[in-house]
């Protein structure tokens, strides 16, 4: 048999055809099933998990011009109208501060469902204008009339004949009287986000199925962006908050060390994830002499602004005081009398503060209520936790803090390695709200410990995210490490 | 996380605030209102039933210690009661068992005073 190459050529292009198609639908069931993974998701984990999820459409909102929701409903009543001949509507938007409906869009003279205000009208000078301000100003609870019926039952209301139905009010001046009604519910998963009423179709002829249909169709589709839009005052303010962050960020950024110090005998690295919402991490190093190393890893109980100055009185503190002893205990002893006079009285900072001793090998430990630190053996790979008692910074008086808080001295060995962190290490999250966990993090340290403090670093932060995943993350974490080399 | 359920029961002239749930930065400022009533009515001896809390951020542990502080101050206190070993490790690990009293249970918080 011969092919025709004209055909084959109209074979091939119609296979090209169909592919594109194919791959333009997978596409778009892939988008579609993504979308509706991450509304689920919405609904499973809360607000925490809102929260992220606006932080993602934020961007989206931002540059859309779709962003204001009374243009986006003056759009929807316009389409519902045309696609209903009626002759005026509503659109009413659920309002969580009110626990009620509200009409938030208006169009031709749509007259009042609630109440009858035939007297007060007579003496209105702009009786449309009367009318609309009377319909906006109504609250109408779940259950109450007929929007209240559509947003109770979450199914739409089609009244072919008004005068025949007890529901509907009667209104006596004529350009108010409603012959026939549609009620539609806007739905968002299970939610009833709103109610599209459309009145009187200009052709005089009752509204009828196919109506009812087409305009369910349409709030159907509306009640996904009237949803996101809905996110629009929450995302505000995420914004600013957002802003807030930015610059405790650059707080936080300024106060790290530049550079680590580089000192003959040890190697020191040290990490800080910032989190997306709580900003209260830092770490440092302080060469006090030649032959002693102090270094800190501290969390501040306030996020945002507030923490990041908070970050900033304690590490000048630190730094101060640090110059002035070689014992860990009395450095923080002095920062807690400047920090429990100075800051507010409900914040607090969780402190480990250290000395190492280069000629001897001795690490001196002091604890303000911080995550105890531990030490890998070099020759062992045994770890032992440092628990030196003690109570975070800017809580209690001089006499409390300084009756709680002892030092430790421990003396350590070529290949011992050292690390300190901060709970959003430990409490680092998965899936299903499991924490990482102290005894999973010693394992990712131990397991790397041999190959230094760099390859510590890594396998800590690998560790994190093999068990997290994608799950954001809501506490900065913080490691610091030092080894003695071997 | 769960919401965090905010419950105020008086019983034999102690105010009891019962906490169910995740005490975050969303609920948080919800337990902020009622130690502010409790301290603007002059009711500064509380037990803070935490036996259905499964989580406590920093900031609100530290408007406890404060509340606990201010009430002392009044001749009251706030002990706590009923926590989980997971919350009693959080507060040991900050040493805040130095400065606030921790409890079994409400009895034998209110037994405290």
């Amino acid at each position: 048999m011969n092919a025709d190459p004209a055909s084959g050529a109209f074979l091939a292009s119609f296979l090209f055809f169909l592919l594109t198609v194919a791959s333009v639908a997978i596409f778009l069931m892939t988008a579609a099933i993504r979308r509706l993974r991450r509304e689920r998701d919405e609904l499973i984990h809360q607000e925490e998990v809102i929260f992220g999820f606006i932080h993602d459409v934020g961007d989206v909102f931002v540059h859309s011009e779709d962003v204001d929701i009374e243009r986006m409903l003056d759009r929807v009543l316009f389409y519902a109208e045309r696609t209903t001949r009626a002759s005026a509507g509503a659109v009413y938007l659920y309002e969580r501060a009110e626990n009620a409906f509200k009409a938030r869009a208006l169009s031709g003279i749509f007259p009042p469902l609630e109440s009858a205000i035939e007297e007060e009208l007579t003496q209105a000078v702009s009786k449309s204008l009367f009318v609309e301000q009377q319909v906006r100003s109504q609250l109408i609870p779940r259950g109450k009339g007929l929007v209240g019926e559509v947003a109770d039952f979450g199914s739409a209301i089609l009244i072919e004949h008004a005068d025949r139905d007890v529901r509907v009010p009667r209104h006596v001046p004529d350009f108010l009287r409603i012959e026939s009604i549609l009620l539609v519910p806007m739905r968002f998963l299970r939610k009833v986000l709103g109610v599209v009423v459309v009145v009187n179709p200009i052709d005089g002829r009752p509204f009828n199925q196919a109506d009812l249909s087409l305009l369910q169709a349409l709030a159907d589709q509306a009640s996904v962006s009237i949803h996101y839009a809905g996110l629009r005052d929450s995302l505000n303010e995420k914004q600013r908050l957002d802003h807030d962050l930015a610059i405790a960020r650059q707080i936080q950024t300024a106060l790290l060390p530049h550079a680590i110090p580089e000192l003959p005998g040890i190697e020191l690295a040290a990490f800080t994830h910032p989190a997306q919402e709580i900003g209260g991490d830092y770490y440092d190093f302080i060469r006090i002499d030649d032959d002693h190393i102090g270094m800190a890893v501290a969390d501040v109980s306030g996020k945002g602004v507030v923490g990041a100055m908070m970050m900033a009185i304690s590490r000048s503190a630190l730094r101060t005081q640090a110059a002035q002893s070689l014992s860990p205990a009395a450095v923080l002893r002095e920062v807690n009398r400047i920090m429990f006079e100075d800051i507010a009285e409900d914040m607090f900072v969780s402190m480990l503060y250290m000395i190492f001793t280069r000629s001897t090998r001795e690490l001196v430990v002091a604890r303000a209520g911080h995550e105890r630190p531990a030490i890998i053996g070099g020759g062992d790979q045994l770890f032992q936790i440092i628990d030196a008692p003690g109570l975070a910074l800017g809580m209690a008086d001089n006499e409390t803090f300084d009756a709680a808080l002892r030092e430790e001295r421990v003396q350590l060995a070529p290949g011992d390695l050292l690390v300190a962190y901060t709970d959003g290490i430990t409490e680092a999250q998965n899936e299903s709200g499991d924490e990482w966990g102290v005894e999973k993090f010693l394992e990712a340290v131990s397991a790397a410990a041999p190959s230094g403090t760099q390859a510590v670093l890594q396998s800590v932060q690998q560790g994190v995210l093999r068990f997290a995943g994608a799950m954001p993350q809501y506490d900065d974490m913080t490691l610091l490490t030092l080894r003695i080399q071997p | 996380m769960r919401e965090c359920k905010i419950i105020r029961e008086e019983r034999d002239g102690l105010d009891i605030v019962k906490l169910d749930g995740a005490l975050d930065s969303y609920s948080f400022p919800r337990l902020e209102t009622v130690l502010n009533e409790l301290r603007e009515s002059q009711r500064h001896r509380v037990i803070l039933d935490g036996s259905g809390l499964d989580y406590i951020s920093s900031a609100s542990l530290g408007a406890l210690i404060g509340f606990a502080r201010r009430a002392r101050e009044q001749g009251g206190d706030m002990k706590l009661a009923g926590l989980s070993p997971k919350i009693v490790n959080i507060i040991e690990l900050l040493g805040f068992h130095k400065i606030l009293e921790l409890y079994d249970g409400v009895e034998k918080a209110a037994a405290g005073f």
